[in-house]
């Protein structure tokens, strides 16, 4: 009887990451893995200021931070147990849980989405929609914002390729624009001497969170304490790394050299603005609104990436 | 028109008037790569329209012979000379596989030597036609090579070489590789077309039996480098069949071919 | 009759397979974005069987025109190896080239220089599926029989009568061998090429598809995609397959067995 055993051992096997940060109590507090959905860049500042500044540590947490790239699968990886936080965009996670995934947010870092499209100031658009008009637009396949937009704007006369990762093809083709993170791609551009101007998506109407820290909701209902130290732990070090960077940027700097220290400050400085909102000024850095959520639900079953808006009560928890 | 085997035997050419050219060859020397000569001054001279078999043991270089009096090869020393015919001599081959071309059928098989020299499709199938019928394959022209048994290719290969009416024709143990039966009746195929034809024919062959069936001359080799080590006229009657082949006669002369074959240390 | 059971046996495996997959699904209540069952794959390629056929028919176009090209500038490139062994030393090694560079790695440089479009991704096929050609083709030709290339200088054939006579000819196995895989490569090289080079509104092809819908969790879709991407891999090797017989089934060995098998 083989078979039964080998499917118990894969079982295990899955589970076991999770077994073991679950049971472990270490004299630095609970031990838990935040896995990030890119590189280690600016818009991950706050979590890698709460680790070092020792914020995750008082408030009895022991966070391992690992850093992804192009693909890395967040969701699956809370979802499964491989880790216990992990950060998506809002309508990652809506998707998710349409297709069985069971995660909760609970922080969320970018008020405003720094999700953009990247086009040459030399073409003289005033609106995103010069910018679908024509030429090429790099965006990735799937992506919920671009159905959002195609949905708006009706044909695009631009053809869409693939998003590769770099603004290679933006130095070369006047005629090119792409997706970008306010934060990272259009900086890069303009430090090559390219004219980049940037049409935020957030301005077309849609604006989800980004930068949203997920946790599997059976874990969440087991662990709270965990989850409320986390979220305090992010907001303090959020609050301490967009006062001043430069020392976390070093850090990060050491982890993901591709990007410059000049390049990590002055991303640095355009996230600040970002993370503004007034409910974050009233109930402080990365919290979130039903509202928002809820409009977010009802945008995407519009687009069809999910088939109905999804109950916000199911997912939206109160935090403990 | 077709002449079939005449059945009384008598020849369409008289030996003297023969096609066939005069193969001379001096002090020839062909030396491998480790130095190794495989024939060292070798003197051979064979009269035109003869049938000559070439005896030795394997490897001692009867085949790399062959080939120098083919053009197939070239020589470090000494010299190949075909004298006769007035025109550029020509001179045919036939290996000890057919080495047919497994997508053509028999009669483009046959006809490929004529092909090769610029002759158009009407006139270069009408010669293999012929051809093939002196063989006796005139049924077979439609056929694939992979249809056919191992004695029949090698009937195909003999209709090739002599597709262009050669006045040399070279053969390399064609028959080595045949059952006794197919063996002998090829054999005696071979030599009926020879006497037909009158052209020279260069047998090679490490078989006494064979040598002294077909030739009427047989040149002996001795062990690697090749030396002639004898050179016999077989004093058999012109007509050969099956019975001579147990005549005391027949015997007599395999035996002498015997007893020089192992002079020359075979 | 026998082609039905000789259809039999893979078919009944496919029917065993299915069936333990489905029941192992549900019975382990795996996530649909983890490991959709074959019936959520079914219903996913029959709600878009629109666009998954449209899909299919881009990178067909390509991994044809791919596979045309690698068929073409294959067998040419052996002749010219073939004619002089110092110039198939010098440039063999870098034929092996194309084989091993990863085609993920040049994909971008390829859309640098053609642009995005049916260009890039029949390059990409073009680049993938080469190399089987030219090594199975070269093969091919030096494996001519010393004897008959005696045969053909002893009648004083020209090059080119050789090359066409003989050399193309015997080389024409091997040459089919290579387009069989060749095939299957030209498939994975459209879609990899699609991955960075295929347009992504209504003339991507299935590259794109998959990169779509893993975006969006839709396991169930790109299941069905891949299983597309299969069976255009399938269909171009059969036509191969088919040509390759009529071809050769006369007089080659290996498809006349198949010729009596039936």
């Amino acid at each position: 009887m083989r078979l039964p055993g080998l499917l118990v051992f894969c079982a295990l096997l899955g589970a076991a990451p999770g077994c073991a940060k679950k049971g472990q109590n270490s004299p630095a507090g609970a031990s838990v893995v935040l896995v990030l959905d890119w590189v280690p860049e600016p818009e991950f500042g706050g979590f890698y200021a709460a680790r070092e500044t020792g914020g995750f540590a008082r408030h009895g947490l022991t966070v391992e931070i690992r850093g992804g790239g192009a693909g890395v699968p967040v969701v699956q990886m809370v979802a499964g147990g491989q880790a216990q936080f992990g950060i998506a965009g809002a309508d990652e996670v809506l998707t998710a849980r349409a297709r069985g995934a069971d995660v909760v947010p609970i922080f969320a870092t970018f008020q405003t989405s720094p999700q953009g499209i990247m086009a040459h100031a030399a073409r003289g658009y005033r609106t995103l929609g010069d910018v679908l008009k024509s030429g090429t637009l790099a965006i990735e396949p799937g992506l919920p914002y671009a159905l959002f937009l195609k949905k708006k704007y009706g044909a695009l006369g631009a053809r869409i390729v693939p998003y590769d990762g770099g603004v290679a093809r933006f130095m070369v083709d006047p005629t090119f624009a792409q997706q970008c993170f306010v934060t990272a791609e259009p900086l890069a551009a303009r430090k090559k001497g390219g004219d980049p101007q940037v049409f935020l998506v957030a301005d077309e109407g849609y604006d989800p969170y980004t930068g949203v820290v997920i946790v599997k909701r059976t874990w969440l209902a087991e662990h709270p304490e965990q989850v409320k130290a986390f979220v305090l732990a992010a907001r303090e070090g959020w609050t301490a790394y967009l006062a001043d960077p430069s020392a976390t940027n070093l850090v990060m700097h050491k982890l993901n050299p591709a990007m410059d220290a000049e390049t990590f400050a002055s991303a640095a400085a355009a996230e600040e603005q970002l993370t503004r909102s007034e409910d974050a000024k009233a109930h402080g850095l990365g919290s979130m609104t039903r509202e928002r959520w809820e409009t977010l639900g009802v945008q995407l079953a519009e687009v069809g990436v999910v088939d109905r808006a999804p109950a916000v009560g199911d997912y939206f928890l109160p935090l403990p | 028109m077709v002449a079939t085997e005449p059945s009384t035997g008598a020849p369409l050419h008289a030996v003297g008037d023969a096609r066939g050219v005069r193969v001379h060859v001096e002090h020839l020397r062909r030396v491998f790569a480790m130095g190794m000569p495989v024939i060292d001054g070798l003197d051979l001279d064979i009269a035109a329209g003869s049938f000559v078999a070439l005896l030795g043991p394997s490897g001692c270089g009867k085949s790399t012979l062959l080939r120098l009096v083919a053009g197939l090869d070239r020589p470090d020393g000494g010299t190949v000379t075909l004298e006769g015919a007035p025109r550029h001599a020509r001179v045919a081959f036939v290996f000890q596989d057919a080495h047919l071309l497994p997508w053509r059928n028999v009669l483009e098989n046959a006809a490929l030597p004529l092909e090769l020299s610029g002759v158009d499709g009407a006139a270069r199938r009408g010669e293999a036609r012929r051809a093939l019928a002196d063989v006796g394959l005139a049924e077979a022209m439609g056929k694939l090579p992979h249809e056919l048994s191992g004695g029949m290719r090698m009937r195909v290969s003999l209709a090739r070489a002599l597709v262009t009416r050669p006045d040399l024709l070279l053969l390399d143990e064609p028959f080595a590789a045949l059952d006794e039966m197919t063996r002998q009746r090829l054999d005696d195929q071979l030599r009926a077309l020879w006497v037909r034809l009158g052209l020279t024919v260069i047998f090679v062959t490490h078989s006494v039996d064979e040598a002294a069936y077909l030739a009427e001359r047989a040149v002996v080799f001795s062990a690697r480098p090749a030396r002639v080590v004898g050179d016999l006229a077989l004093d058999l009657p012109r007509e050969r069949n099956a019975a001579l082949r147990t005549d005391a006669a027949f015997a007599k002369e395999a035996r002498a071919l015997r007893d020089a074959l192992e002079r020359g240390g075979a | 009759m026998r082609v039905l059971r000789s259809l039999m046996p893979p078919v009944l495996a496919l029917v065993v397979i299915v069936a333990v997959w489905e029941a192992l699904v549900r019975v382990l209540d795996v996530p649909l974005y983890l490991l959709p069952p074959p019936s959520a794959i079914a219903r996913a390629a029959a709600t878009g069987l629109g666009d998954l056929a449209l899909a299919a028919s881009v990178t067909a176009r390509a991994a044809l025109y791919g596979f045309l090209l690698s068929a073409v500038i294959g067998t040419l490139s052996a002749i010219v190896l073939s004619a002089s062994r110092v110039l198939e030393r010098a440039l063999y090694p870098y034929t092996v080239f194309l084989q091993t560079v990863p085609i993920v790695a040049i994909a971008p440089l390829l859309v640098l220089w053609f642009g995005a479009g049916m260009r890039a991704v029949t390059v990409s096929a073009f680049i993938v599926s080469v190399f089987p050609v030219i090594a199975n083709a070269l093969a091919g030709i030096r494996s001519v029989e010393p004897a008959l290339r005696d045969l053909f200088r002893l009648y004083g054939a020209s090059r080119f009568a050789t090359l066409t006579k003989l050399e193309m000819p015997s080389a024409l196995p091997s040459l089919v061998t290579g387009l069989r895989v060749a095939a299957g490569l030209a498939v994975i090289g459209a879609i990899v090429g699609e991955f960075v080079a295929g347009f992504s509104d209504s003339g991507g092809g299935l590259g794109i598809l998959i990169l779509s819908s893993y975006r969006q969790l839709r396991t169930d879709l790109l299941f069905a995609a891949v299983f597309f991407a299969s069976m255009l891999g399938l269909l171009l090797f059969g036509l191969v397959n088919l040509t390759g017989y009529f071809l050769l089934s006369r007089w080659h060995p290996s498809a006349r067995e198949t010729r009596a098998a039936h």
